[in-house]
């Protein structure tokens, strides 16, 4: 699998090679500025990108606005966005064209390489992957109808806005697949979603409602 | 139809009585309250209940009673005593008595009770003798009119206009009367300095220089009226300093007795503040200005209504005398008439005008001089800049505490785990695996307390996006739904903006704790070299900057940037926080950080 990375950091810059590297992925680019990612973006077209939020050489958000500008060119280009702090302005900003495929994570899941690994794989699948911190914030916001929620629903909802699949939940909540499954059903009745088996199209249902909702 | 005249004849002679027990009821609530006693108020409220039903039976329909709910008993505090005011009572006796003074007081419907008990003998007297060929219609008549006062006051609009216009003539009235009597106070001046320059009573001149300074003061407020209102220009008052051998020292001299050394530290103040001198000739020049500016409308409407107007009126109507520059002109009573109405409409008209006129003159002798102006300013940004310097002392410790109980302890136990790891690596491999994962939870631990802390120092949302959306992002985390509107052409300087961003974020925690607010809007622009923020909530108001010491901590805060806060905040809301501070903005492409 064909990644960009770009961090401006060169030991961390560094780590996350090696790191990426030793699970079998290759890194066609890693650069540390904003305008070079997003000449590397658009030149290479990686089957993921792992980005770092502030970049030279304003040390603004560069990385964010160059990700978003090349899914603009490439729409669903698969970018994992890593931050030292997580906004849900940023979170938004990347969810907002609904196409997927796009992550949002602190910079300490990269110490946890198992989680980090799979976080890279299911975005660069087309998938969704929103740091736990976000959906907390999202989901502990009583909003109308949230608010009708049973605490282990919520937990549930918490997981799956977080890109899990229905046996993730399960083995994570130690509960029967069936029931993940009755809690989920509960949970779109009582947000009025549409149901849908692809985890994907779920999170997007579930953080498209979460945001309209205040 | 008969039997119809015949009750009409009856309830006149009531009316006839009743006349006598309400002017008795009248005096008998009046006089005990120029006491502070209610007791006659409230007998008469019963007595005047009864007339709300007669009159009610006669006219066919109920007169509601207007009366407001009487207020609760005091309730006593942790302490068991009870409030009133500002003074704690041991008994409820008290509190309760001024409760219900204040509330039969401040009823307006007691001011309406009054004023019909004192109008409806002579109503009765004048329409029930006249009336009693056609007593019916005149019972009705009287019973129709009570019943208007007595029933709940329903509020009459008057369009806004009028209303401004009014006021404006009376506010010309009132400028009218302070130019008469500044000609007085001027007389005193003059006495005073005979007395004190000439016979050597010197203690009266300083008298003679400031004893109209709060007339002055009243009248720097009333620029407002029409405009800005005036600073108040006098320097700081002069104290004799209480030296170690006793003596007291006034500039260089040195004085034995503290009286002594006051009096001539006022003369010193007095005598050296240009604002005394500016005072004592605006009091001469202003009672001519003004006296002309606002008599003129103001005794052109009187004039007009009282010496034209009205006495044609009577004049027409009782016969009564008149001559030629009263209810006439020229002896033409029909041009008396029509210049009465002119020059009373004219005075209406002029009175705004005369106000702005007064509101432009009254600072160019009452406000400080551009000297005082500076040395105002200088001691300002003597006191702000110290408060910076206090605020950044401060925040530099607190940030010092966290590092040292947080991120740093933390780091010190992951390199204390680090050191057992490597010595358990080959014995305990196990042990050594479990304290590698402590030592990750730990330095994860660190992580999070360090972010907490990078955030309350300068929000990293801040430097990358800059205070609007540094803002939205607040919104965001903000338990209340929170509308950001505006924008920005560029960046502001780095210090203002965190300045700008912590206030909107007390404002917004306050709205919401406080306030209880459920809507917040924020609005933020920059126009003619200000940076201007809003921020409305609909909570339930009544923020006092002067009370709450975050609203304080605020303006001190930007107080550093020459920037304000106001805050408009009444009971029930909604609250209007504006702050403006004067800053240029940077093109967003050369910022960096």
């Amino acid at each position: 699998m064909r990644v960009v990375l770009a961090e401006d950091l060169y030991l961390l810059r560094d780590g996350m090679v090696l790191l990426l590297q030793s699970h079998g992925f290759e890194i066609v680019a890693a650069v540390d500025t904003g305008p070079a990612l997003l000449e590397a973006l658009l030149s290479h077209r990686p089957d993921v990108a792992v980005v770092d939020v502030r970049l030279p050489p304003s040390f603004t958000d560069e990385g964010l606005q160059a990700a978003l500008a090349a899914r603009r060119e490439v729409p669903g280009l698969p970018v994992l966005v890593l931050s030292q702090h997580v906004e849900q302005l940023y979170a938004r900003e990347l969810l907002a064209d609904g196409t997927g495929a796009v992550g949002y994570l602190l910079k300490d899941r990269v110490f946890n390489a198992d989680q980090f690994i799979d976080a890279v794989r299911r975005v660069a699948s087309g998938g969704t992957v929103m740091d736990p911190s976000v959906i907390a914030k999202l989901v502990s916001r009583p909003t109308p109808q949230s608010g009708t929620l049973t605490p282990r629903e919520r937990e549930v909802l918490t997981l799956m806005a977080e890109g899990r699949s229905n046996a993730a939940i399960a083995k994570q909540l130690f509960l029967s697949e069936s029931a993940v499954g009755k809690h989920i059903a509960s949970i779109f009745g009582k947000l009025n979603l549409p149901i849908s088996d692809d985890d994907n199209r779920r999170v997007l249902a579930v953080l498209a409602h979460l945001q309209r909702s205040f | 139809m008969a039997m119809t005249y015949m009750r009409a004849l009856a309830r006149s002679a009531q009316l006839l009585g009743l006349a006598v027990l309400v002017l008795v009821q009248f005096v008998g609530s009046v006089l005990p309250l120029a006491a502070g006693v209610i007791t006659g108020l409230r007998l008469a409220r019963v007595s005047t209940n009864r007339r709300r039903a007669q009159f009610g039976a006669w006219l066919g329909r109920e007169i509601p009673e207007p009366y407001q709910a009487p207020p609760p008993p005091p309730e006593p505090d942790e302490e068991g005593l009870y409030r009133h005011d500002r003074t704690l009572y041991r008994s409820p006796w008290f509190p309760n008595y001024m409760h219900r003074l204040e509330w039969m007081v401040n009823d307006p419907a007691t001011c309406r009770d009054l004023t019909w008990q004192l109008w409806f003998p002579l109503v009765v007297l004048l329409v029930v003798p006249i009336g009693l060929p056609v007593a019916p219609w005149a019972v009705r008549g009287v019973a129709a009119w009570s019943a208007c006062l007595l029933r709940p006051a329903t509020r009459v609009k008057r369009p806004r206009r009028t209303d401004r216009i009014l006021l404006a003539w009376a506010r010309c009235g009132l400028l009218f009367l302070s130019a008469v009597l500044q000609v007085a106070q001027l007389a005193v001046t003059l006495v005073c300095f005979t007395l004190g320059f000439g016979l050597g009573i010197i203690f009266l001149i300083p008298v003679g220089f400031t004893h109209f300074r709060w007339l002055a003061n009243l009248r720097r407020q009333y620029a407002g009226w029409a405009g800005e209102p005036v600073e108040r220009p006098y320097t700081p008052r002069l104290r004799p300093e209480l030296r170690a051998d006793g003596l007291y020292r006034v500039h260089k001299s040195l004085y034995k007795t503290e009286g002594m050394a006051e009096f001539n530290a006022r003369w010193q103040w007095v005598w050296h503040d240009p604002a005394t001198w500016r005072d004592l000739a605006w009091l001469g020049a202003d009672a001519v200005v003004t006296g002309v500016l606002a008599g003129i409308p103001t005794l052109a409407g009187v004039y007009g209504a009282f010496g034209l107007a009205l006495p044609w009126v009577w004049t027409q109507a009782f016969d009564a005398e008149w001559n030629t520059w009263y209810g006439a002109v020229a002896g033409n009573r029909t041009a008396g008439l029509v210049a009465g109405v002119l020059l009373t409409a004219g005075a209406l008209a002029v009175a705004p005008a005369v106000l702005r006129l007064v509101s432009r003159w009254t600072p160019l002798l009452l406000r400080p001089t551009a000297k005082e102006q500076l040395r105002r300013r200088v001691e300002r940004l003597t006191q702000s800049r110290a408060d910076a310097v206090d605020a950044q002392a401060a925040e530099v410790r607190r940030i010092e505490r966290d590092l040292h109980d947080g991120a740093q302890a933390r780091l010190i136990s992951v390199g204390l785990t680090l050191g057992a790891i490597e010595r358990l690596m080959d014995t305990d491999p196990a042990a050594a695996r479990r304290l590698v994962a402590q030592a990750r939870e730990t330095s994860q631990a660190a992580l999070t307390e360090l972010r907490d802390l990078v955030r309350g120092i300068h929000p990293p949302v801040l430097s990358e996006r800059g205070l609007p959306d540094a803002v939205r992002a607040l919104a965001l985390d903000t338990a209340a739904e929170v509308t950001v509107a505006g924008r920005l052409t560029g960046r502001l300087p780095a210090p203002v903006e965190s300045a700008a961003y912590f206030a909107v974020s007390e404002l917004l925690a306050n709205a919401v704790r406080h306030g209880h607010a459920e809507h917040v809007t924020v609005d933020i622009r920059h126009r003619e070299g200000r940076l201007r923020v809003t921020v409305t909530d609909d909570g339930e108001g009544g923020a006092d900057p002067s009370r709450g010491t975050g609203l304080r901590g605020i303006e001190r805060r930007l107080g550093t940037f020459d920037g304000t806060l106001a805050v408009n905040s009444p009971g029930g809301g909604p609250t209007v926080a504006t702050l403006e501070v004067p800053c240029a903005l940077s093109s967003p492409k050369t910022s960096t950080s």
